[in-house]
């Protein structure tokens, strides 16, 4: 499985410091994203510390399985993804700790979002407002749920999305890295395939630019890294208030022999049909 | 807003617009459609939103809902179906749906809160305990805990029947598969079972499936008892694979 990937972050319009923080791990196939919060330039420090712990401890485990294991491990997730889990849990402690140890510290915090790929697995996992999509066949999906005050009414149908949109209690989260001693981590795992486009986004890019929007640039352009710097454009072009990070990583199949193409060939459906039944 | 009618041959009766909450329809004067007739249960049935699509469920009415003529114990609906309760019919009305926005325009800039910020766990609580109140009665009824299985109608795999016990199910040719498809023109990785909170989603992944003979168009929850075609198979059904998806106590 090939990957290409393309990243960019920017502090945006309004302003004046960029808490956002991202690491590609390219050798681990390793992407992760994290938005700092508090004032001052505490929201950098949290999400810096969010993505350099959760690196460093995937690299460990990768290079040795019996590295130390935080939280606990889920039958239901393969290895990677408990990996994933328990390096989430250890940024946790660390910022708790650095959050502890300066009372000018408190209320530091950051969201977490990392994907970790394993030939066709995609392990995924994320605290906070940052978001995973996939663009497959053109439709795009949204991966993860936002531990947002918001998203939460909406999805017991409190509020309709749209609503949700034009909040002011937008920047609310109801989970975070950093303010409790325990974290509950969303985790899940996806099969990619060939064609596939994972995305992975601080909430600067989504409270600025629409789903269709986003899908619409990574179709419409032909590298990672373009779709990237477009897709930040987009977000300063409509204002820019907040920082904004994105990683794209589209994927391409190695081609394996004749049976591959063959299966292909013989699965083309008519696809316009097929395509034009999508929204 | 998509609406139901209710209708007693051709006369309009009511209509009643079906969004957040479950519209519930019964013989007892508090349901949002009521039907005073005896061969109408108290709480017959009720229609509800689930990812998107109107669903009606019966409630275990002694008479039975009927959508199109069939009796369902719960289906998802779409525009013009009719729900046949007792000699009263529901029609389904979607056509008064506000149109999706997909405006490709910029999002509405909104008035927020400057600085992120997450609510202690105090808050937290508060915040969410009127949402709680509110949102609880949409819930689905917590079923008991039964175990999801896949059940292969039709095809060459590798077992005829599969408990699904982790995260991320795989269907395809692939080692990695769990559902293990044979064949020369099976796809490495045709499909994928995803389980949420709320249950368990099948996804597209080389080939578009199919659910009780729809295309699916997105992440489709399953439901106890749904057909799967995986493969649509050629000539004589050659190369088909079709999977049941069942709840086994």
């Amino acid at each position: 499985m090939g990957i290409e990937i393309g990243a960019r972050t920017d502090v945006g319009r309004i302003r004046s410091n960029n808490e956002d923080s991202y690491r590609v791990v390219a050798p681990l196939n390793l992407f992760v994203l994290s938005d700092g919060m508090g004032g001052e330039s505490h929201g950098e420090v949290a999400s810096a510390l969010a993505v350099e712990i959760v690196a460093t401890h995937c690299r460990e485990a990768s290079n040795n399985v019996a590295a130390p294991f935080y939280g606990e491990s889920k039958p239901l997730l393969s290895e990677k993804t408990n990996r994933l889990a328990s390096a989430v849990h250890l940024a946790n402690r660390k910022i708790r700790e650095a959050a502890q140890e300066d009372p000018a510290r408190r209320g530091m915090g950051a969201t977490i979002l990392a994907a970790w790929m394993d030939g066709p697995r995609l392990s995924l996992v994320h605290v906070g407002d940052s978001r995973a999509y996939l663009l497959r066949a053109g439709e795009l999906e949204q991966l993860t749920s936002d531990h947002s005050l918001v998203a939460e009414q909406v999805r017991r149908g409190l509020l309709t999305p749209q609503q949700a949109d034009a909040s002011e209690m937008q920047s609310v989260l109801i989970r975070a890295l950093g303010t409790d001693a325990e974290v509950e981590i969303d985790a899940d795992e996806h099969v990619l395939v060939d064609g596939d486009i994972v995305l992975l986004c601080s909430d600067g890019l989504t409270r600025m630019v629409t789903d269709p929007e986003i899908a619409s640039t990574l179709l419409t352009h032909s590298s990672a890294q373009a779709a990237a710097d477009r897709m930040v454009e987009l977000a300063n072009e409509y204002g820019g208030e907040d920082n904004a990070t994105v990683i794209v990583v589209r994927i391409h199949q190695e081609s394996d022999g004749l049976f591959s193409y063959l299966r292909r060939w013989m699965r083309r459906s008519p696809a316009p049909t097929a395509e034009g039944k999508g929204k | 807003m998509a609406k139901l009618v209710l209708k007693f041959e051709s006369t309009v009766l009511k209509e009643v617009p079906v969004g957040g909450r479950p519209v519930m329809i019964g013989r007892a004067p508090d349901n949002d459609i009521p039907i005073d007739n005896l061969a109408v249960s108290n709480y017959h049935a009720r229609v509800y939103t689930e990812a998107g699509r109107l669903v009606v469920e019966d409630l275990d009415s002694l008479n039975g809902t009927f959508v199109n003529d069939l009796r369902i114990e719960r289906t998802t609906l779409r525009d013009g179906d009719s729900i046949l309760i007792g000699k009263h019919h529901i029609v389904v009305d979607e056509a008064h749906e506000a149109a999706v926005p997909l405006d490709t325009g910029r999002k509405v800039s909104a008035p927020k809160v400057d600085e992120t910020m997450v609510l202690d766990t105090r808050e937290r609580r508060q915040m969410l305990q009127a949402a709680l109140a509110a949102g609880e009665r949409s819930q689905l009824a917590p079923s008991r805990l039964r175990v999801p299985t896949l059940a292969v109608l039709r095809g060459r795999t590798n077992q005829n029947e599969y408990v699904i016990s982790s995260k991320l199910t795989v269907i395809g040719s692939s080692e990695m598969a769990t559902i293990r498809l044979r064949g020369w023109f099976a796809p490495e990785v045709a499909a994928q079972i995803n389980k949420r909170d709320d249950g368990y989603y099948l996804g597209r992944a080389e080939i578009i499936p199919k659910v009780n003979g729809q295309e699916i168009l997105g992440p489709t929850r399953l439901n106890d008892g749904d057909l799967i075609e995986v493969l649509p198979g050629w000539l004589f059904g050659i190369g088909q694979v079709r999977l049941n998806f069942l709840f086994r106590d």
